[in-house]
């Protein structure tokens, strides 16, 4: 039998970590807990975990302080942060403290598990993940983070800032279906009645842009009634 | 600095003391002059009371200025200690709301089901009213997109999507917009808010209203401004719960038994001030309500 994963879930709240760590063994994983970020570093230190579900807000030493550590140390254990990133501000302080994803509380513990095992899949072992890097290049599809432009073909692309950051949450989770409501959540913070409209918006200016053809794509594909996929393989560049 | 007016005095006190000097011969009272004509006089009068006038009407600016600064200083408190207060009250309630969610999944299957799901859609909704509070209180501070926005095809699309809505084939809705001499300006702002904003105008128009009433959205630029009105034919808002619609989380007498977060006249507010334009709303009992929103003309559409 396969062996499970281990989950590693950091929290100051032991009602949701009781809660949690419950729910992750009933759908499969292993889970251990830590109340602080000292006790987290100490855990990850003695029994490496697979991944981490690390809140940000915690006494002694916080999840940003946590993660910036192990990274420092060249860990590249898969971390999910609990907090926001909305602003572009954050987006830059996000991509410099190398998580692999993120997630807002309070949030539906399916979400969680469904982000765990993406995260999982996407995981490279001992490299750093895609949403850590600082460019990402896929085919002849190029984008620098750090001066967040795109190029095709070393042609820079002229794209909304809103089909920018769609284009980056794409490239960062490929392979992955991604709903609506999620998209919508990460780029525009915002749910609403038909916001799923303007997804579908930028999604096509994303495609004219690209020159991508919806029926027969290269880059994004369009899953019926469930969402979008970006479908080239993605690597970090330089 | 309130008793600023008692400077007003000063001249009169130097002269009565003078005098008094004068008069006790300590000093050498020395004729000046005997006779003096009546325009001379009137002269003299004049301009001293218009000096004095004067003085008059510039402590009074001052003061106004003064209060001025301090309401807006106090507006501008205010303000911040609400978002302050939004985000600790975030901040608090989210933890708890993760633990009922994680505990909540755990008891799938094993209890009362139809409780379960009952809590479950209330701990959602409770959740959702966090989350909208939080992206309101963003929104107020957060930099927002400048693009070139066709209202007009915002227009349309709003009234589109209203009219697919549910309730929304029983009244009849409109939407007039200028061809002549020329179609309405571009604005400079984020569309997907401005689609929003009137989505929550429209919506609201058709929620609140009888079937058979009648929805008027139009527009006209004004100026160096595009204005937007939703009206209605519905039920009104009484006068006194006017000045109140546009707070978070108010609802009148008239909305308790339709469904909403109470947040949407907030949103249509912030959404619109963060454009740079003004949003009022005029109503009438039984008679309606007109919403009017201003969007500045962007520099660039400008002719």
């Amino acid at each position: 039998m396969e062996k499970k994963p281990h989950i590693l879930l950091v929290d100051d709240e032991q009602d949701i970590t009781s809660n949690l760590s419950a729910y992750l063994n009933r759908s499969g994983f292993e889970t251990s807990v830590a109340g602080d970020g000292e006790a987290a570093l100490q855990k990850v230190d003695q029994n490496p975990p697979d991944l981490i579900v690390l809140d940000v807000l915690m006494p002694k030493v916080d999840g940003r302080e946590v993660l910036r550590q192990m990274r420092q140390a060249d860990d590249w254990t898969p971390v999910i942060l609990l907090t926001q990133v909305g602003e572009a501000s954050e987006r830059a302080m996000a991509l410099e403290e190398g998580a692999d994803d993120y997630l807002n509380k309070p949030f539906d513990p399916h979400e969680l598990v469904a982000r765990i095992r993406s995260v999982l899949r996407r995981a490279r072992p001992g490299r750093p993940p895609l949403s850590a890097a600082w460019v990402l290049v896929s085919g002849d599809l190029r984008f620098d983070r750090q001066s967040r432009r795109a190029y095709l073909d070393e042609e820079e692309l002229s794209l909304t800032p809103k089909a920018l950051v769609l284009l980056e949450y794409l490239m960062t989770h490929p392979d992955e279906l991604l709903n609506r409501e999620r998209l919508l959540d990460v780029v525009w913070g915002w749910e609403y009645p038909v916001g799923s409209r303007a997804v579908d918006t930028r999604i096509a200016e994303l495609r004219r842009t690209l020159g991508d053809d919806a029926g027969d794509p290269t880059y994004i594909e369009t899953v019926p009634s469930l969402g979008y996929r970006f479908i080239n393989p993605v690597e970090s560049g330089k | 600095m309130k008793r600023i007016w008692l400077l007003l005095f000063l001249p009169g006190i130097l002269g009565l003391l003078l005098k008094i000097i004068l008069e006790r011969g300590w000093l050498e009272n020395s004729v000046l002059f005997l006779r003096i004509d009546l325009g001379t006089l009137a002269l003299l009068l004049g301009i001293f009371l218009s000096i004095l006038l004067f003085i008059i009407w510039g402590i009074f600016l001052w003061q106004d200025r003064q209060f001025n600064d301090e309401f807006i200083q106090y507006q501008a408190t205010t303000a911040e200690e609400r978002r302050q207060f939004l985000q600790r009250l975030d901040h608090e309630l989210k933890n708890p709301l993760t633990a009922i969610q994680a505990g909540l999944a755990n008891l799938d299957g094993s209890v009362n089901q139809p409780a379960i799901e009952s809590i479950k859609a209330q701990t959602l909704r409770l959740s959702r009213l966090v989350a909208d509070l939080r992206k309101l209180a963003e929104l107020e501070t957060r930099p927002i997109e400048r693009s070139l926005v066709n209202l007009s095809a915002i227009l349309e699309e709003a009234v589109a999507i209203i009219q697919e809505g549910p309730e929304a084939d029983q009244r009849s809705i409109t939407l007039s917009l200028p061809q002549a001499p020329w179609p309405l300006p571009e604005v400079q702002g984020d569309e997907d808010l401005l689609l929003l904003a009137l989505l929550n105008l429209l919506g609201n128009a058709v929620k609140f209203s009888e079937p058979g009433a009648t929805v008027e959205a139009r527009a006209f630029e004004d100026a160096d401004m595009v204005t937007i009105e939703v009206a209605d034919t519905g039920p009104g808002i009484p006068e006194n719960e006017v000045p109140f619609v546009w707070q978070e989380l108010y609802r009148g007498h008239g909305a308790r038994g339709v469904p909403g977060s109470g947040l949407g006249l907030a949103l249509v507010r912030a959404i619109t001030e963060r454009h740079g334009g003004q949003v009022t709303l005029r109503s009438r009992v039984r008679q309606g309500t007109v919403v009017t929103m201003k969007i500045p003309i962007g520099e660039v559409t400008k002719l």
